[in-house]
């Protein structure tokens, strides 16, 4: 049984207060449903002070995602991040506890893990050698007792700092530096069902597969936040992913199996298939679309095992629908061809550092895990078939949007065909979204993020 | 031993210098056609993966895949590979780390500048092992593995950049 630790010490919330720059909302976003205006200043994209609110008031407020459970499977195992501007780590302990810790001494705030990951039963600080267990308890300020009073290291408090708040959603470990948070589970929201359509997928659960991949992109983060959702470049950007993969597929003997087929009909072919998007609350939004060949899927051999565990509506969503599931403000869980994790974190106005994972049901088979790997190759990374023509996408739309007055986003596409409330997708779910619209190439899931973000900036 | 690292420096420099010249057809016959090109993926700050079935790669491409990956940058709707940076590869450090009757086992030290009017001037660097196969026509590649050492990587990863 997991156990999410963090209670047992009291937390320190080390975010600066709120001094709000006072510069309005409405200078950024034109929101009057009553006149079917939606539109975004392109100015929200590079204004360094709007970049300053963004960092303490979302990244240094909202629930982030962290790690997944799987990269912390031992005692001692640790996952070394960020969380706006702290440095913070999540390691397992002793027993099945996980915490998430400042990475900062006590003593004179060094960082204490010197690698991205790793494993570690004692954390010794480089700086002066002190020393905490995995569970964060100090086990040594060196030369301490000749030199130090009992009072003043109880005043100092010699133990590792937990972040204030720390949870796990199904295995995606979450963490907040506001002691005001809402719950975890509140904060996700209804974006919950679409988790669970990944985190179902194996009986034994999910794991993070070895291999990552780090880049930076030379925009603005908010770019990724809405590329990530955005349905309407797929059959642009993506077109040469399709004919690409494609022309391969020629020049490979045809074996018949389904699992090396790949899923580019998809990208080409979207008046045939049906398609949404959807504004979940809290800032997430959802964008899927049918697949072309559900069977071409690495999960399409558990069919029956599914549907003996779930709904016929939630296994239809879990292998014949491919979905994009953006959680405010930077985690993207992509179920297409193949699965995805990618976390986006901004270093400068016009600067993301942009991480990614696959991740696959514990036990599949090998065929479909070699088929997953391969097709996650194909599409998520930096050196794949498609993420760099994104990435260039994203960077050419800061480009365009750095002029001093550049104008505004109007955010339209779509705003035709919205309802409130759910589709006739979303009752197989049996969701409640705020909105529903029956179409991939549709902006209007945008809404919910923008909405939360100037909320929470000038809010 | 002189006249096969000759033979496998000339092989590895020619791979260079198509690949900056763009003789993307050159460069495809110095590959067999059962080749496999692989750059792995790393592992914390220490390793890289090592299990192309289990584990992720950056690239993982039979000879199929790279003629995909010429495909695409020929065609010239990747918003990534149009227009192409400029590239230079410096090859060196070439040694024969080992050979049977059919197979020569070659390591490599590589530098990539390139250019180009978005990124500007990108320098990546790292180690190749080769496999290669000694066949009538000459050397030719069995399987090429590329450690890349630059970790948050500005820019595209592709077949011409490292």
């Amino acid at each position: 049984m997991l156990d999410i630790a963090n209670t047992n010490r009291k937390p320190l919330a080390m975010g600066k207060p709120f001094t709000p720059r006072r510069q309005s909302a409405q200078s950024f976003l034109e929101d009057f449903p009553e006149k079917n205006i939606f539109r975004v200043k392109r100015k929200a994209f590079t204004d360094p002070d709007v970049y300053q609110d963004e960092i303490s008031q979302i990244f240094e407020r909202c629930w982030l995602y962290l790690c997944h459970d799987s990269q912390v499977a031992d005692h001692g195992d640790y996952i070394s991040t960020k969380m706006g501007t702290h440095s913070v780590f999540v390691m397992r302990g002793r027993d099945e506890t996980i915490n998430c810790f400042y990475d900062s001494c006590p003593h004179r705030g060094s960082k204490l893990t010197s690698r991205v990951s790793g494993n570690a039963k004692t954390i010794t600080c480089r700086y002066h050698g002190w020393c905490f267990n995995a569970d964060g308890d100090c086990t040594l300020v060196r030369g301490g007792d000749d030199a130090y009073r009992q009072s003043d290291l109880d005043r100092i408090g010699t133990d590792l700092r937990p972040i204030p708040k720390f949870g796990s959603y199904r295995g995606f470990l979450f963490g907040s530096l506001d002691p005001e948070a809402p719950a975890l589970e509140d904060y996700i929201g209804g974006a919950a069902p679409f988790i669970d359509l990944v985190a179902d997928q194996g009986p034994d659960g999910l794991e993070v597969l070895r291999g990552e991949s780090r880049y930076i992109m030379e925009a603005n983060w908010k770019l990724q936040t809405e590329n990530s959702t955005d349905g309407y470049h797929v059959a642009t950007v993506h077109r040469n992913f399709a004919t690409t993969v494609g022309y391969r597929e020629t020049l490979r003997p045809d074996t018949g199996d389904a699992l090396s087929k790949t899923e580019a009909s998809r990208i080409l072919s979207l008046e045939k298939i049906g398609s949404g998007g959807y504004d979940v609350g809290n800032g997430h939004m959802i964008n899927w679309a049918d697949r072309g060949n559900p069977e071409a899927g690495p999960l399409w051999s558990q069919r029956g095992s599914l549907l003996e565990r779930f709904s016929s509506g939630k296994v239809k969503w879990m292998l014949e629908r491919g979905r994009t599931v953006t959680l405010f403000p930077n985690l993207l869980i992509n179920d297409v061809a193949s699965t995805c994790i990618r976390v986006w974190r901004p270093l400068t106005p016009n600067l993301t550092e942009i991480e990614t994972w696959c991740i696959a049901p514990k036990g599949e088979q090998p065929e479909e895990r070699r088929a997953r790997i391969r097709k996650y190759e194909d599409f998520f990374l930096p050196s794949s078939l498609a993420v760099p023509d994104d990435v260039r996408a994203m960077e050419g739309a800061h480009i365009g949007s750095e002029a001093h007055d550049g104008g505004w986003n109007d955010l339209a596409l779509g705003a035709k065909t919205l309802v409130d409330g759910a589709d006739d997708a979303a009752r197989e779910l049996d969701i409640s979204p705020v909105n529903s619209n029956p179409g991939r190439e549709v902006e209007t899931p945008f809404f919910a993020f923008w909405r939360e973000w100037a909320e929470r900036v000038f809010g | 031993m002189t006249h096969l690292l000759e033979e496998a420096s000339h092989l590895l420099h020619q791979e260079g210098w198509f690949l900056d010249n763009r003789l993307w057809d050159d460069w495809l016959t110095l590959y067999t056609d059962d080749c496999i090109y692989w750059a792995p993926a790393m592992v914390g700050d220490e390793n890289w993966t090592d299990n192309p079935d289990n584990d992720v790669s950056l690239i993982y491409m039979d000879r199929p895949g790279l003629e995909a990956r010429i495909f695409r940058i020929e065609g010239e709707d990747s918003y990534a590979s149009h227009p192409l940076p400029h590239t230079s590869h410096l090859v060196t450090n070439i040694l024969v780390q080992g050979q049977t009757e059919d197979n020569v086992d070659v390591s490599a030290t590589w530098l990539v500048h390139s250019y180009s009017r978005v990124h500007g001037r990108l320098i990546r660097g790292g180690l190749y092992r080769y496999a290669i196969r000694k066949t009538s026509l000459g050397l030719k590649i069995r399987e090429k593995k590329i450690f890349v050492h630059d970790d948050k990587i500005v820019g595209p990863i592709d077949i011409y950049n490292i």
